[in-house]
């Protein structure tokens, strides 16, 4: 079985850790990171990039001091390593010009206003995963259990 | 920890063991190193089959391969030093051209015709017309389902099949209230149905492909033959199927209305799909008349979805190459098995003769039905059909019960009945995620169907038998 990456990034830690929590239940499947800033998942991306481990979903918050998480989003969209890989914009505070700028560049996936619904959450990662892992042409059997149904089904078509 | 290395450590170690024997050690008369070699690989297959320490496409590429480094006219110097004990060596081009055998072009015929089919919506709207007849009433509409997804299956591949019919049934079914054991009926009924309806045509599932290769000359079956038993065979077994679920998973809900929207498409490139597809499929049902064979006519979607760019480059890469280089796979192991002698000689050394006839077909068939619920169906006729075909080859005592014919339909039907587990086959793993299923519930039907389905081969074999229809 293949192992995936997810990677949290947010500059607050209490934040972070209730994002982490939320996804608990992707634990056994993937391998959850977390990141309180840009520049550190640049870098961590670097080694997964190294090691050919992929990466499935980043969620990332946006104001964060140093790097914004629009434009480490936008990194990652340019950065042919990361083809594939389905992006989260977790925030409150982004302004409409910055909303256009993540989705025109970035190509995110999904924006999610805090506070957000955990169930939202999970529903919302659960399609985004699935997709990864069809569109990569990864063997779905071994993730059933996480796996959307209804994406899976759409995609397997 | 000692248990997931023995997956990678037996495959490997099993066959290097068996190549290390001396000759005299097999007690076999003439037994030579290529029949030694056949043997080796053929038992690293079956590991590799069972344990999955590779994904099943790239163990088939391995036999072909190894089948080219060790026994072929071709292979590695070492493995052609002249001796009195070496046997046979196969020519190479024989080997390699499995990847491009008829068989290999019947079923990329039946991968053009579904894809076309499904990019061009004829699918989804033949499933909206089919429907409307079954109205509202949750049996019913769980009837027509199953009869829909049979008739596709006989066509296109299970696995797309059952995710089109799924995707379907799950606004439907979110609706339904969490107790309603219908959303387990429906969910089942669709697997249930891909599963069984592939047995009806010869390109509806991979182990019927791989039974062909060995129903040639004087036991050569059409396409339309075998429909001809195929399809009253699929049609019983939904039937029984179905009641089945009804009884096991009652709904409580009134009635179930599936809303498929779309509409038939009227572009000169829709219309030309509509025509190749009617025009293949009589085509391959009138037989021999027009003089093409089945193989043969399998060509012309391939060619005209290519001329018209109803097929473009993009969807080339979404055809199945795995399952291709499965069969491919499977049929190597049978001239491996034919050509070398191995399969006659083996055969010839363990007293099968003293077996009763149906005894050998009834345990054939459930030893199939057992492997092809653990493993994938296909691998299963790859390893059981070149074996059965030259058992059934050899034994007269078979005659009076229809040959090697109804031996090799038996074990292939047993092989598409196999679906009690999740891992059992593509629908029934689609299914499952659907979340509506629980393992048990599964198992049960499964060995259900499973083994009326077995018993009904059986049934039919003989009727086809006794008046001598077809065989």
């Amino acid at each position: 079985m293949d192992y995936f990456n997810i990677i949290c990034i947010d500059d607050e830690r209490e934040v972070l850790d209730a994002v982490v929590q939320d996804l608990s239940i992707f634990n056994p499947f993937f391998n959850i990171e977390e990141c309180e800033s840009a520049e550190e998942c640049l870098q961590l991306l670097e080694e997964l990039a190294a090691e050919e481990s992929p990466v499935a979903l980043i969620i990332s918050d946006h104001v964060m001091p140093g790097k914004s998480g629009i434009e480490l989003l936008i990194d990652i969209q340019k950065n042919n390593n990361f083809v594939g890989t389905k992006k989260i914009l977790l925030t409150g505070l982004a302004t409409q010009k910055d909303t256009i700028n993540a989705i025109n560049n970035a190509k995110l996936d999904n924006y999610l206003e805090k506070v957000w619904d955990k169930q939202k959450l999970v529903q919302m990662v659960k399609e985004l995963l699935t997709e990864y892992i069809i569109e990569r042409g990864f063997d779905y059997t071994d993730y059933n259990d996480i796996l959307d149904p209804a994406t899976l089904y759409r995609l397997l078509q | 920890m000692y248990r997931k290395q023995l997956k990678y450590i037996l495959p490997f170690l099993i066959p290097a063991f068996i190549l290390s024997l001396p000759l005299n050690a097999f007690g076999i008369d003439h037994f030579t190193f290529v029949e030694q070699r056949v043997m080796a690989i053929f038992v690293l297959a079956t590991l590799c089959w069972i344990l999955e320490p590779i994904p099943i496409y790239a163990t088939s590429v391995l036999i072909i391969m190894l089948e080219l480094l060790t026994i072929s006219t071709k292979g590695l110097w070492f493995t052609k030093i002249a001796s009195p004990d070496l046997g046979k060596l196969i020519d190479y081009h024989e080997i390699i051209g499995v990847f491009a055998s008829p068989i290999i072009m019947l079923f990329l015929g039946g991968f053009f015709l579904a894809l076309a089919a499904t990019k061009y919506k004829l699918d989804i709207n033949l499933a909206r017309i089919l429907l409307k007849p079954f109205g509202k009433e949750p049996k019913f509409v769980m009837l027509g389902l199953m009869i829909i997804t049979a008739i596709f299956s006989m066509f296109m591949s299970n696995t797309a099949t059952t995710a089109m019919m799924l995707s379907i049934l799950t606004p439907v079914l979110a609706l339904f209230s969490t107790k309603d054991l219908g959303k387990t009926a429906f969910s089942l009924a669709v697997p249930i149905a891909a599963n069984v309806g592939g047995i009806a045509t010869p390109i509806g599932t991979p182990p019927n492909a791989v039974a062909l290769k060995y129903l040639v000359d004087e036991n050569n079956i059409s396409f339309g033959q075998w429909m001809m038993f195929g399809v009253p065979f699929v049609v019983i077994l939904l039937f029984i199927s179905w009641m089945l679920l009804c009884h096991l998973f009652p709904s409580t809900a009134k009635e179930i209305k599936l809303n498929i929207d779309s509409k038939f498409l009227k572009t000169p490139k829709a219309i030309t799909v509509y025509v190749v597809f009617v025009v293949t499929i009589l085509l391959w049902l009138m037989g021999g008349n027009h003089g093409m064979n089945a193989y043969v006519v399998a060509l012309i979607p391939v060619t005209v979805f290519s001329m018209f760019k109803i097929i473009t480059k993009e969807d080339l890469k979404k055809i199945s190459w795995d399952v291709l280089w499965l069969v491919s796979g499977g049929i190597a192991l049978g001239i491996a098995l034919d050509k070398s002698g191995l399969a006659q000689h083996t055969i010839a050394s363990i007293p099968f003769a003293t077996l009763h006839p149906l005894l050998l077909i009834s345990g054939a068939a459930l030893l199939c039905l057992v492997m092809a619920n653990f493993m994938s169906n296909t691998a299963s006729a790859n390893l059981l059909l070149p074996i059965v075909a030259a058992l059934g080859a050899s034994m007269h005592s078979l005659l009076p019960y229809g040959g090697e014919v109804v031996l090799i339909l038996a074990v292939t039907f047993a092989a598409s009945l196999g679906m009690s587990l999740p891992i059992s086959t593509p629908p029934n793993a689609l299914a499952f995620a659907s979340g509506n299923i629980k393992t048990k519930q599964m198992a049960k039907v499964g060995i259900i169907v499973g083994l009326v389905g077995v018993l009904l081969s059986f049934a039919m074999l003989y009727i086809l038998n006794e008046f001598s229809i077809i065989i």
